[in-house]
């Protein structure tokens, strides 16, 4: 199976409320690497949850990973979710610990031993920049490097499967391409990388497949770029 | 499952364990020394908790132990009429010694019980202004230990019995009455240590929450990362083990210095009694199992509201 995500009629409803996402079909391969763009609330965030198994679709199958979802027992899924890189718009990092340790944590929580955590931890700081930070606290870094720190735990396991969340929603446009360009890093070293986003120009930078949802539905619609949503609403008024 | 884990080794399940629970014991203990005071406090409390019930156990202990060495010496006396003479006294004694149930007899004749009276009641110069010897001669028998009462009061009717014997005499009424009121006091230690386990684990419980509450996004996160609930969890139940442990040290420290001040009074008391009794601390096998319930209740105590807090914190 060279599928490594696999949506099949999925939808996602909260309890006694809407369908934030309806109908959902789509796969991506092992290997490659997806924008997933949409308004606010179409339910891009509900369908990285949905791969990361931090919920259960209502309806449909999914799999990841050769896993179906829907079959994960709960005792499962902690197991499931470190085989998952995941990275977030607020970074999550735990900010009483170094940045060492805050790297090191998915490889404490797999019980390696401490010369394999400190080697890899490093490799991973290494790789995204961050090598002479590792005693630091995350506050005193720039957001830049926060979210730098939130890639070097995700890949600190070596995932297959990296997701992103908004990684770029608090930075810069010049910090938010240099994040960018490091997911395209991994994703050249055969990592498949599924992010979600807002921001248009560095798609265009950095051109993917893009998995565009309105509404919880896939369209063939592409995002617009707030330059040019003036010119569309100009061009209304007029 | 393919699983990218290139070059590294997972130790075996043993090490890992040992060296994963090894990490969250110093960890913990690093929390707590970062706030001592507050870790201090909690850990007083709880030794004060459990200390109330161990005193309690010690009063009850040495009571029941003040009456048992008076069993020890539990004794019936025959007091022999005046006709009988020394010799037939010495060899009533060695009859009676050789009955079933009786583990000893001491023949006292009427001399000697004088001299010894004279001797310890402070009563001597009144004792020569008598004409006659008014004390009788004694045979003091004691009974086998482990005796049932009804069997120790069957000898008592049988050798009031025997011609020589005046009257014969066991006085161990007040000892049932102690030993009645120990088994009240006993049950009322149960009883206290009980309640005072419960407010333990409130207290540990308690605390362990407000601590999960401090940390609910850091909770969050290790959940994100797909830390298992084992692993979120081991860091509050080590917390609950120190304060446990802690508690359980303090406790033995508050009932030994208890005890050294209630030495002197209670020595001093025992010598109006004539006994050089003194007071028993916990013993060290009783100390160890009061810190053992302290662990065991603040770890308890930590699951409890761990599982029910952890299960509610879901990343969102």
């Amino acid at each position: 199976m060279t599928d490594l995500i696999h949506f099949d009629h999925v939808s996602y409803r909260y309890p006694g409320g809407n369908d934030v996402l309806a109908d959902v079909s789509f796969a991506v391969a092992q290997g490659e690497m997806c924008y997933i763009t949409g308004p606010s609330g179409a339910g891009k965030t509900t369908l990285l949850r949905l791969i990361a198994s931090l919920c259960r679709a209502s309806r449909g199958q999914l799999l990841v990973m050769g896993q179906n979802l829907s079959a994960l027992k709960s005792r499962q899924v902690p197991a499931f979710r470190q085989r998952i890189g995941m990275v977030f718009q607020n970074f999550n990092l735990l900010y009483d610990r170094t940045v060492f340790d805050n790297v090191a944590l998915p490889l404490v929580i797999r019980g390696y031993a401490y010369d394999d955590i400190g080697r890899r931890v490093r490799a991973a700081l290494d790789s995204v920049g961050l090598l002479g930070k590792e005693k630091v606290l995350p506050l005193t870094l720039s957001g830049g490097e926060q979210q730098r720190v939130g890639i070097a735990r995700a890949i600190v396991t070596k995932p297959a499967l990296i997701l992103a969340d908004e990684p770029t929603g608090n930075l810069d446009p010049e910090m938010a391409l240099d994040v960018m360009r490091g997911f395209k890093r991994f994703n050249d070293a055969g990592v498949t990388v599924l992010i979600a986003t807002h921001a248009i120009d560095l798609i265009e930078a950095l051109p993917h497949r893009i998995i565009h949802l309105e509404h919880g539905h896939i369209t063939d619609k592409r995002p617009t770029a707030a330059s040019r949503l003036k010119e569309v609403v100009a061009d209304g008024v007029r | 499952m393919a699983f990218v884990e290139a070059g590294l080794d997972r130790p075996r399940w043993f090490a890992r364990w040992a060296k994963e629970h090894l990490r969250v014991l110093l960890f913990s203990l690093g929390k707590i020394a970062r706030a001592p005071l507050a870790a201090g406090l909690t850990a007083l409390v709880i030794g004060i908790a459990l200390a109330l019930p161990a005193g309690l156990f010690v009063g009850v202990r040495n009571l029941s132990t003040i009456g048992y060495s008076w069993q020890e010496s539990l004794q019936l006396s025959l007091f022999l009429k005046d006709s009988v003479s020394a010799e037939r006294g010495l060899a009533l004694a060695r009859e009676i010694g050789a009955e079933k149930g009786v583990a000893r007899t001491n023949y006292i004749s009427r001399e000697q019980s004088l001299a010894e009276f004279r001797q310890l009641s402070g009563f001597g110069e009144a004792l020569d202004l008598l004409q006659d010897n008014p004390l009788p001669a004694v045979i003091a028998v004691t009974p086998e230990r482990q005796q049932t009462q009804a069997a120790v009061e069957a000898l008592v009717e049988r050798l009031s019995q025997q011609p020589e014997v005046e009257l014969a005499k066991l006085d161990q009424q007040w000892l049932e009455r102690l030993y009645a009121i120990l088994a009240i006091a006993e049950r009322a230690v149960s009883i206290v240590a009980l309640l005072l386990g419960l407010a333990v684990m409130v207290i540990i419980g308690n605390t362990i929450r407000l601590d999960i509450e401090a940390r609910r996004e850091e909770i969050e996160v290790m959940k994100l990362i797909g830390a298992p609930g084992s692993f979120v969890r081991r860091p509050f139940l080590y917390s609950g083990f120190w304060f446990g442990l802690g508690g359980g040290v303090l406790a033995w420290m508050l009932v030994g210095v208890g005890t050294s001040m209630l030495d002197a009074p209670s020595a001093e008391l025992a010598a109006l009694y004539g006994s050089d009794y003194r007071i028993a601390s916990l013993s060290f096998v009783d100390g160890l199992s009061l810190i053992a319930s302290g662990i065991v209740l603040g770890w308890a105590g930590a699951f409890v509201t761990v599982t029910r807090r952890l299960a509610q914190i879901e990343p969102k």
